[in-house]
């Protein structure tokens, strides 16, 4: 018996190591060639891009997409824009999640904690496209259209992000550990910020990870909130550079890179941490 | 009532932990919740008086030929590329969770990339792998004979286009909850049926696509869902275009508040949509489960 499987796991080997390690190699191939032909692009002239016969390697490296972005549009502010947003949208909904959630978790006897909790799982059902219309006339009342306000703080209440910390501080926060510190003195917000933060370390990372592709990818309510060129995010700015008759496909791509790059490089960096924090995404429901 | 009250008292700072979320909810949530419940009875564009229309948004639901239009496409695109989708991404988690495979890492990060990658850029390279005279699909197509087809000009040809780039977009997305549902089988499975003299064919037919069902399953209706409310994938690509050929709902339900700024139209849309995709959920995730007792 121990044979068959022996066999079973390497025996076959040859074959089919072959046909798995081809058919990977094939479908890495395509899904990477849309970045190649992305990276192509950004460094080729605007006769190259548009080719026919395509050309599949570059002729010359033209840097020149590059400085049109630099000079003709206001790259660096939109990046900006982007990276301030991102940044204080993820650090707002980790703060608000990890505090509800961890209460969620410590306060077992609290009177209405289920049903509180209830609700805020029920919240997650609701679709964004309901209150999409009456959360853009809450901020035009509020005068808060084309401001950072209105990039940052809605989306910051997150049920699902709640639902994850509460079950992390669960898993790894024990009761007698928050025990001790309170004999010793620690205030309850103490006991959060000084305990249990620390330990939650990886939850966060993981959570954090999903609100920040969602945030720096974000087209739609940027669209919607953004006016100005100084307010544009990168996704606006990149989309925004088509133009009505022509567009100029060479800064396009050279922008769309530089705008990809970020999250790409942190994802080869902390590859474990993103496939998580998508993991987790995904049990929502 | 003193009891309970000073219960209240000794959790308060279970009430002030969890407060910030309420409040922020109750604003950007509940609140807006209910207006756009109220404004589904409405005429309103934004800046003027509303009007009260009674039940008059949902008649012009049904006379709708536009709103037709984005409900058979999004069918006709969800099928599309849900099926390709789903397989790609088991035949691909099979493929990563093969025990002797090396560079898992690297096999893993290639097919996850596309899903961190902004949306606008995805769909910029497309265009330009789609154009008709130098993209590369319709150059490979030429290797092989066949004729150039115009995919996004065509009112039969966007459709397939978007689908490709979903396919394209989401694998990887799929392969990672996929790979997480094979993990969570148990190898004792696949030991007594070796024992049994089962073949990788009858192992595969037997043990692994039963016990994968809630998976598939649930990749394919979030799948469904996120094709209904889809909107950066098509507004950048062809604006549901030509024609009305790629309008989804998601896109039809931004034109109709962000363009035609019909607010109290909108609203309707957006209720009767999100409560049909709710009780389909519902009803399929129900039947899987009494299924499954």
């Amino acid at each position: 018996m121990e044979d068959a499987r022996q066999r079973d796991m390497d025996g076959t080997s040859r074959a089919r190591q072959f046909v798995v390690y081809g058919m990977l190699g094939l479908l890495a191939l395509l899904v990477l060639f849309p970045f190649y032909w992305l990276i192509l692009s950004a460094f080729k002239s605007k006769e190259a891009i548009f080719a026919a016969p395509p050309q599949f390697y570059l002729r010359s490296l033209e840097l020149g997409n590059f400085n049109e972005v630099f000079e003709q549009t206001r790259f660096f502010r939109s990046f900006f824009n982007s990276v301030f947003i991102a940044v204080l949208h993820c650090t707002l909904t980790l703060f608000l999640s990890s505090l509800a959630g961890y209460a969620f978790a410590v306060y077992p006897h609290a009177p209405g904690r289920e049903r509180l909790f209830a609700f805020v799982l029920a919240t997650m059902m609701i679709p964004g496209v309901v209150t999409l219309i009456p959360v853009f006339t809450i901020l035009t009342k509020l005068q808060l259209v084309n401001t950072y306000t209105a990039m940052i703080v809605p989306g910051a209440a997150n049920a699902f992000g709640i639902f994850w910390m509460r079950q992390s501080v669960q898993q790894h926060i024990h009761p007698d550990l928050l025990d001790a510190a309170r004999i010793d003195g620690c205030s309850e917000f103490g006991l959060y910020w000084r305990i249990a933060l620390p330990l939650l370390r990886p939850a966060l990372a993981a959570l954090g990870i999903l609100v920040l592709i969602g945030n720096w990818n974000n087209l739609m309510w940027a669209f919607i909130v953004l006016r100005t060129d100084e307010m544009y995010t990168l996704p606006l700015m990149i989309y925004l550079l088509q133009g009505e008759m022509r567009t100029p496909y060479g800064q396009v791509m050279a922008a769309s890179l530089l705008a990809t790059l970020p999250l790409v490089i942190a994802f080869l960096l902390f590859q474990r941490q993103f496939i998580q924090g998508i993991a987790a995404g995904a049990i929502k429901s | 009532m003193g009891a309970k009250r000073r219960s209240l008292w000794a959790y308060r700072h279970f009430y002030l932990f969890i407060s910030p979320f309420f409040i922020l909810f109750a604003v950007l949530g509940l609140y807006p919740l209910v207006f756009s419940f109220v404004l589904s009875f409405a005429r309103w564009d934004g800046l003027t008086e509303a009007h009260w229309v009674g039940l008059n948004n949902f008649v012009n639901l049904f006379g709708d030929e536009l709103l037709r239009e984005a409900l058979w496409n999004t069918l006709v695109l969800g099928f599309l590329y849900v099926p390709p989708m789903l397989i790609g991404a088991f035949i691909l988690a099979c493929l990563l969770n093969t025990g002797w495979l090396r560079g898992r890492a690297f096999f893993r990060a290639a097919v996850f990339i596309p899903v961190i990658t902004p949306m606008v850029v995805v769909a910029l390279v497309f265009g330009l792998l789609y154009d008709y005279e130098s993209g590369i699909f319709n150059y490979v197509l030429g290797l092989f004979g066949i004729a150039p087809v115009p995919w996004l000009v065509d009112e039969d040809w966007s459709k397939p286009a978007l689908a490709i780039l979903l396919v394209w977009r989401w694998t990887g997305y799929n392969m990672v909850l996929m790979l997480a549902g094979l993990q969570s089988i148990s190898k004792e499975y696949y030991e007594a049926a070796l024992l049994e003299g089962a073949g990788p064919l009858q192992r595969l037919r037997y043990i692994t696509l039963p016990l994968m069902r809630p998976v598939f399953l649930f990749c394919g209706i979030m799948s469904l869902i996120g094709t209904v409310y889809m909107f950066d994938e098509i507004f950048v690509m062809t604006s549901g275009g030509p024609g009305a050929s790629s309008l989804n709902i998601g896109l039809y339900l931004f034109n109709v508040s962000f363009v035609d700024f019909r607010f109290g139209y909108a609203s309707t849309i957006a209720y009767t949509v999100a409560f049909f995709v709710f009780i389909a959920t519902l009803f399929i995730f129900r039947f899987q489960r009494s299924e499954g007792n």
